[in-house]
């Protein structure tokens, strides 16, 4: 992500980040794409997430 | 009788048998807080009134003949984002720092209603997430085997407070270690229960999905004394377990013959490399269970990375919706750490988050598969003893792997141990892990463990 895609996307979510910190946060967006990137895998089109609402026997 | 590093379960002896007055204790700890509090900063409110109080009537109730039990009377603080009525609950934030509760948490009622003498309000990361700071209206808690360290977090407060003897154990909330990292640091006893078995209403969350309330203390034994008081259902924590609360303390027999326990080993030699004192530690300590009649074997999961990313951008998609408000309105009275990753935890997508639930399920899974012929699992719980504390990078939860994290995911009992001191006295841990809803199993491993070596004798010199 460069510094102008960072500013933009800082300004869709309406955060008011101070200058001096925006240049960090360059060098941050890689550990976020990083992670996205470690949690798709090739799954199943209807592989459930875990926070699937199980009700309890009886109610 | 010196009473600096007495355990709970020592004074709680005591006191029972009336050799030891909780109002003498109370005084002690309070003098022992402004003797050694300034150098450490644990504390960000300390109650002496409202602890004396609590203290003369624990006294008045043991001396008529109702002694409630192993915490009646006992010194604890609260990590401050456990809400306390007419006390202000700040999350160590300029954004709550005017927050005053008109209720106590359910945990911090139940260790009330136990005996519990609360001494105060801990330090912690703000809002239990971004710190060590320096930038926020009290400072960060120090370590007190060496106070140029880092405690850890979020906890930290907690931490520093019980390795010094200030209490005798305190609250601690784990969203991705945050009991287990400060007691590893700290060389304390820290046990994250099952998801569900502390309730989480009226504490801040930090992330609904893996926020987790729990005991610190100095020895197993003490965390299963707190842990007895903490745990039960309550409706108002819709993910609150209605399930049977074990006796915790009966569990400890001391005796782990039979154990089958896996040993992560590829998280702390590979996948987020510990330092030699660290790996040696652990595997000493896997070899006193097995001289102890505990069966240990390798076992191999998925790259510590996946378990990391998984919990991390749960957390901190969560973390952000919570705070967006004030994020887009106050950002600046947030510190820098707590903000900067706030602001970063904001570019993640919808779809991300969902990818990262789907992750959990499955990972979760693999778990279960792989602790079927095993009673606990164990690996590190920090790579290295602590850090200074200014040399903790901003975005240090991303830039390495989090040991504990993948426990937050799985929602399993999971606990800090100390098992040695480097050559410069820093403690050193591992983690053990057992089955959902199998913490008296932890809890006794961890006893057993604790009985058999010397650590739990040895205590920072301030």
């Amino acid at each position: 992500m460069t510094r102008a895609e960072l500013d933009a996307a800082l300004a869709r979510l309406g955060l008011n980040v101070p200058e001096k910190e925006r240049e960090e946060l360059v060098g941050g967006v890689a550990y976020i794409e990083k992670m996205a990137e470690l949690v798709k895998k090739s799954r199943w089109v209807g592989a459930e997430p875990a926070h699937t609402v199980a009700f309890p026997e009886g109610k | 009788m010196v009473l600096d590093f007495l355990t709970i379960a020592e004074a709680a002896k005591l006191i029972e048998t009336k050799e030891l007055s909780p109002v003498e204790l109370t005084e002690s700890r309070l003098a022992r807080i402004e003797q050694l509090d300034g150098q450490l900063h644990s504390f960000i409110r300390v109650l002496p009134d409202a602890a004396l109080a609590a203290a003369r009537a624990a006294e008045s109730e043991i001396v008529a003949g109702r002694y409630k039990g192993p915490l009646h009377g006992i010194p604890i603080g609260l990590k401050d984002i456990y809400e306390t009525k007419a006390i202000p609950t700040t999350g160590h934030s300029k954004v709550m720092q005017d927050h005053v509760p008109t209720a106590d948490a359910f945990t911090v009622a139940k260790l009330k209603n136990a005996g519990a003498v609360v001494m105060g309000k801990l330090a912690t990361h703000e809002f239990a997430f971004g710190g060590p700071s320096f930038d926020l209206p009290w400072p960060p808690a120090r370590n007190p085997w060496d106070t140029t360290r880092f405690t850890g977090g979020s906890s930290s407060g907690t931490g520093a407070s019980v390795a010094a003897g200030l209490v005798l154990c305190g609250t601690g909330s784990d969203t991705g270690g945050s009991i287990r990292g400060p007691a590893a640091y700290c060389g304390l006893a820290g046990i994250k229960p099952t998801y569900g078995l502390c309730s989480r209403a009226g504490i801040l969350p930090l992330a609904f999905s893996l926020d987790h309330a729990g005991p610190m203390a100095w020895t197993a034994e003490d965390c299963a004394i707190m842990l007895q008081a903490m745990a039960g259902h309550d409706p108002a924590d819709p993910a609150s377990a209605d399930k049977p609360i074990p006796d915790f303390r009966k569990a400890l027999s001391g005796d782990v013959k039979g154990l089958r326990i896996g040993l992560i080993r590829h998280f702390y030699t590979t996948d987020n490399e510990a330092n030699a004192a660290t790996r040696d530690a652990i595997d000493a300590a896997a070899k006193k269970y097995e001289e102890m009649g505990a069966a240990v074997r390798e076992i191999t999961l998925s790259p510590l990375a996946e378990w990391a990313a998984c919990g991390v951008l749960i957390m901190m998609t969560e973390a952000y919706a919570i705070h967006e408000p004030n994020l887009r309105t106050r950002f600046t009275d947030f510190g820098e750490i707590f903000r900067d990753r706030m602001a970063l935890a904001g570019l993640w997508t919808a779809a991300d988050y969902v990818q990262a639930v789907r992750r959990r399920r499955e990972l979760i899974d693999e778990l279960d598969r792989a602790m079927a012929n095993l009673d606990m699992v164990m690996t590190a719980a920090a790579p290295t003893e602590a850090p200074k504390i200014d040399q903790v990078p901003k975005f240090a939860i991303m830039d390495r792997p989090s040991l504990t994290m993948p426990f937050n995911v799985t929602g399993s009992p999971a606990m800090s141990v100390c098992c040695g001191f480097t050559e410069a006295g820093l403690p050193l841990s591992f983690q053990i892990v057992g089955r959902r809803f199998a913490d008296a199993t932890v809890l006794r491993a961890a006893d057993a463990y604790e009985r058999a070596t010397p650590w739990r004798a040895r205590r920072p010199v301030l």
